[in-house]
């Protein structure tokens, strides 16, 4: 009964539901302007509701994670611009389907997706906490090391193109990711010995540069188009949509909410895996992937919503962060005078139902404002590119600055749009660069820790692998999933099964 | 609007011309935390901040400027005018740049404008690890040497010091150090089991310990904690670290010298005023840390005393670049 | 796959890149020889990291991308040597537009001007230079549009997150105190 209650506090208090509210509406902008971030919003608040009350502060921030986290694919269908990290593959096939006026469609099906991602993220975090909180927790180095490396392989999905241009891309990625000082040994990596290059290329401003920059420079070519017309008569997806495409949106929230758990990897990740299992296990899409496929679109939409239920697995359970959202409510929490930890369940359960209270509010709101608005949305991008490519330029430099306040990350953005305009020219593919430096450091330190923790011995890191039902079935993936990619295996399945399955990607 | 907001800006600078002379602060002040939004320090200054300003009468922006193990930050104040009107809230690693080879600057190219706070180190153990307290620790590490993994933050880091500390006192320790980006992943690795032993601070592993999820080996300090009173102190088991103790990671707010004096004591007042706060006491209080305050040639007395004592530590332990001798920082007792 | 024709694809999404499978652009060869050589340059970097250390070394990792890198970059290079160059584009017509040209120049005079000048004149100039570029409408319009959006950008940016972006010439931190102190005086 208490329970109850404590759970449906924010649904009977009028202040605590309006807060929820203005934090998803908010949230929804926040995250689709590619220069704000929910981790910036969300900080920003904690100095802003630093004399409040505890559950108002923390109603207005889980609205905006809410809210933020759909929000940025917004500009990723309307503009080919990635409003947030975890909108990136939302980008490959919402934005064909915006090029052929069907933008409508697309935000009403990614809204509708993100409900349900969210929805299953948050019933996991209700019903199953302390479960996956023990799960995630049994992560040892090594089995992080294989997810990332699970994560490169992704490359062969992210990069239509040539692959051979897509490895090279991925492994750039992974490059930019290490340069500036190892933040295990403090050693100088990639600086050429100069001072601004000590603190690394931020990741933020690669993603702007590449997606926003890179993409105004080359929509100059056609500056004097109109903009393509969007109907948006049908918005909400009719019933048998949503029935048909349940399957996928659930195994693809299983991975978000799995992968947002885990303490160091969030939803950009799990977007980007989701979409990848999309397009293995749809065998005969209507669209081809990267055209404008419905499934590439619920895949990561569902993944990055489920992962917020995810990510405050381990906060409420352990007082650990699931990724940098939750890490700034941890301090939210302290200096509101709680003590986030494992104790918070048992001394404050009200807590945790007003957390998941709150989620359900936000979750809700933010269908409603997701098929709402559109109209404003669109008209914004029928604004003409003569006004448009200069603004979004604009917002790309000064979100690379608010990253870290720093001018550096300014130059970097912008050597990077420029860079990445030429990338596009010649066919390189862009996603897998982006890719290889989120895995970056979860490859190169986890693959450290662990060799380390068995004293550099190879032998040892084996034995360890293959005695370890997780990372045995980590491991065991990442060996089908690579063959899987190479000529050989489509050779054999066609000599097996007598035909070829599909189009495999080239 | 455009008009009224043009009109608006002009008669904005007529009249912050009339009040040129006004006093300070006559704008927002930039506070630049040094650590990433969440982290400790991130949280004691976003917690303390607010009631200093309401003692100011001003308003502290907070940004936090990451990255170089907080030599980014640093470097940005110590380039800015000494104006005060930009702030450094930062933590006990810049006095271990020199030595470490990262950086040229160090806080005493700032002034202090309030040490706040100091951390209390402990070291803490899986709850199935082999062993119950230092002394057992101690025995099973001589038993099977190279096995057991201690979780480390890098050069430099509390993990760092604490383990140097261990080796001098002790005689050396062949443990394999497992590096983290920061206590927090270290803990929670901890508590995964990928590593054995964290020396980490009090505050941040307390609601793991009282959770039973970690357990207690040894506070590093001289007296019992009122917050863990069952947990045994280091200098029960060797009364060697006397030398080195009390010790700890501490957090503070800097500007840079040559700030105005009469800004500086303004300042000074502020966050002495701020740190009374019963709430900012009571967060301190729950976290494990010890309220210090210290100001003007406390501070600097503080300052040098940690650096002297940390730096030949690391020295003698063989894990600086440089020895501190080269910067003119004398051994402790000379 | 199918084949992109370059004067009618955008080459806007990531998902379908610009280039051409079955023929090399202008410039790609250069871009590709660019690449190998950098990828040559981060290799030679990476070593000098830690060398062959430790498997543990902070070089590892980077040994192993930039030499990923050197591969691919080199396989790159010989295939496209191997395409027949498409010899209906040109580097000024489709890889280089003037107007591509000009915006990348706006773009490094602000990176450049950013500092010294500060954040509220220098995007002032780059968005009236740019929008009066690609619209040549009449000034009023342009003058209108610039200034508005950047009041709303420095309105998001400055006031509601506190950004705060280099003042350069303006006293923006004076200005806005005045208006807070004439805020909190009424109220």
């Amino acid at each position: 009964m208490e329970t109850l209650m404590a759970f449906l506090t924010v649904f009977l208090d009028p202040e605590l539901l309006i807060l929820v509210a203005v934090g998803t509406f908010a949230g929804v902008y926040v995250g689709a302007i590619p220069g704000l971030s929910v981790t910036m919003a969300v900080s920003i608040l904690i100095s802003f509701t630093f004399s409040w009350e505890v559950y108002p502060a923390i109603a207005l921030m889980i609205g905006i994670y809410m809210g933020g986290v759909y929000g940025g694919s917004r500009t990723a269908i309307l503009l080919n611009i990635p409003g947030a990290p975890s909108a990136i593959a939302t980008a490959m096939d919402g934005y064909p389907m915006a090029q052929r006026g069907e933008a409508g469609t697309a935000i009403g099906v990614t809204t509708v997706m993100s409900f349900i991602g969210g929805f299953i993220g948050i019933a996991v975090l209700a019903l199953a906490a302390p479960l996956v909180s023990d799960f995630a927790l049994r992560f040892q180095p090594r089995d992080y090391m294989l997810l990332a490396v699970l994560g490169i392989l992704l490359v062969g999905s992210l990069s239509q193109g040539s692959l051979v241009k897509g490895i090279f891309a991925g492994a750039f990625g992974i490059a930019i990711g290490a340069v500036g000082r190892d933040p295990l040994t403090f050693a100088e990596r990639f600086t050429f010995d100069l001072r601004i290059m000590e603190s690394g290329i931020s990741f933020i401003a690669v993603m702007i540069g590449m997606f926003g920059v890179s993409e105004a420079l080359l929509q100059l070519h056609h500056v004097d188009r109109d903009a393509v017309r969007q109907k948006i008569t049908r918005i909400v997806p009719s019933l048998a949509t949503v029935r048909k495409h349940l399957p996928l949106s659930l195994q693809t929230s299983t991975i978000g909410v799995v992968i947002g758990a885990l303490p160091g990897t969030g939803g950009d990740i799990a977007a980007l895996m989701a979409y990848d299992h999309a397009k293995r296990v749809t065998k005969n899409p209507e669209v081809p992937f990267g055209k404008g496929a419905m499934e590439g679109l619920v895949a990561p939409e569902t993944a990055n919503n489920a992962a917020v239920g995810g990510a405050f697995i381990p906060m409420i359970t352990l007082g650990i962060p699931g990724d940098a959202v939750t890490a700034i409510m941890i301090g939210a929490l302290f200096i509101h005078g709680l003590n986030p930890g494992p104790m918070l369940m048992i001394d404050q359960p009200d807590m945790f139902w007003f957390i998941v209270g709150s989620l359900v509010a936000a979750n809700v709101f933010m269908l409603i404002f997701g098929l709402t608005g559109i109209r404003l949305f669109t008209k914004i991008v029928e604004m003409p590119r003569s006004v448009l490519i200069p603004l979004i330029m604009l917002l790309s430099i000064v979100g690379a600055y608010a990253v870290n306040n720093s001018i550096t990350d300014v130059y970097w953005m912008l050597g990077f749009g420029i860079f990445g305009y030429f990338m596009r020219h010649y066919g390189y593919p862009l996603g897998p660069v982006i890719l290889g430096v989120i895995l970056s450091r979860l490859l190169d330190d986890n693959w450290r820790r662990a060799i380390i923790s068995e004293r550099e011995d190879l032998g040892r890191f084996f034995y360890g692998v293959v005695t370890s039902p997780l990372s045995l079935v980590l491991f065991v993936s990442v060996i089908l999933i690579f063959l899987s990619q190479t000529p050989l295996w489509a050779r054999g399945k066609t000599r097996i099964f007598g035909h070829r399955e599909g189009s495999t990607p080239q | 609007m455009k008009r009224f907001a043009l009109g608006a800006v002009a008669a904005a600078i007529a009249l912050s011309a009339t009040g040129a002379f006004a006093e300070y602060p006559e704008k927002e002040i930039q506070g630049i935390i040094q650590w990433g939004a969440g982290g400790s320090t991130d949280t004691v200054m976003r917690s303390v901040t607010p009631h200093a300003e309401e003692a100011l009468g001003g308003t502290v922006v907070m940004q936090n400027m990451t990255g170089g193990v907080g030599a980014i930050a640093l470097n940005s104040v110590a380039d800015g005018e000494a104006d005060g009107y930009t702030l450094l809230m930062g933590a006990e690693n810049p006095l271990l740049y020199k030595v470490m080879g990262l950086g040229d600057k160090d806080y005493s190219d700032f002034t202090a404008i309030s040490i706040l706070a100091r951390g209390t180190p402990v070291l803490v153990a899986r709850p199935d690890a082999p062993f119950d307290d230092y002394a057992g620790m101690m025995d099973y590490i001589r038993a099977n040497p190279g096995e057991v993994r201690f979780g480390a933050t890098g050069p430099g880091g509390l993990p760092s010091v604490i383990t140097a500390m261990i080796s001098t006192v002790e005689g050396g320790l062949d443990v394999i150090a497992v590096p983290y980006d920061g206590d927090g992943p270290a803990l929670t690795a901890l508590q995964g089991g990928a590593i054995d032993v964290m020396p980490a601070v009090l505050g941040a592993s307390i609601e793991g310990i009282r959770a039973g999820n970690m357990k207690p080996l040894a506070i590093f300090d001289v007296e019992k904690n009122a917050k863990l009173p069952d947990a045994p102190i280091v200098t029960e088991f060797n009364e060697a670290y006397d030398t080195y103790l009390p010790w700890g990671p501490f957090f503070g707010v800097f500007v840079k010298n040559g700030t105005p004096e009469d800004v500086v004591a303004k300042l000074q007042a502020a966050y002495a005023e701020g740190a009374k706060n019963p709430d900012f006491v009571q967060l301190m209080d729950d976290r494990g840390f010890t309220m210090l305050g210290l100001t003007g040639a406390e501070a600097e007395e503080f300052l040098s005393t940690w650096q002297q004592g940390t730096t030949w530590l690391l020295q003698d332990a063989g894990l600086t670049q440089t020895s501190p001798e080269e910067f003119g920082i004398a051994r402790p007792g000379e | 796959m199918d084949l992109i024709d370059p004067d009618h694809h955008d080459g806007t999404s990531d998902a379908t890149p610009g280039g051409e499978p079955t023929h090399r652009r202008p410039g790609e060869m250069v871009f590709g020889l660019f690449l190998l050589g950098a990828s040559l340059v981060l290799m030679w970097s990476a070593y000098g990291i830690s060398g062959f250390k430790a498997l543990s070394a902070p070089g590892t990792v980077p040994m192993a991308t930039t030499a990923v890198m050197v591969v691919t970059a080199a396989l790159v290079v010989l295939r496209t040597r191997r395409l027949p160059l498409d010899t209906t584009e040109t580097v000024a017509k489709d890889i280089l537009p003037g107007v591509v040209i000009l915006v990348a120049a706006l773009l490094v005079g602000y990176g450049l001007l950013l500092r010294p000048l500060g954040f509220l004149p220098t995007s002032a100039l780059f968005l009236i230079v740019a929008i009066k570029a690609l619209s040549r409408r009449g000034w009023g319009w342009t003058l209108g549009v610039s200034l508005g959006s950047l009041l709303v950008v420095w309105l998001i940016f400055r006031i509601v997150f506190s950004v705060l972006m280099p003042a350069g010439i303006v006293p923006e931190g004076e200005i806005i105190q005045v208006f807070r102190d004439l805020v909190g005086g009424s109220a």
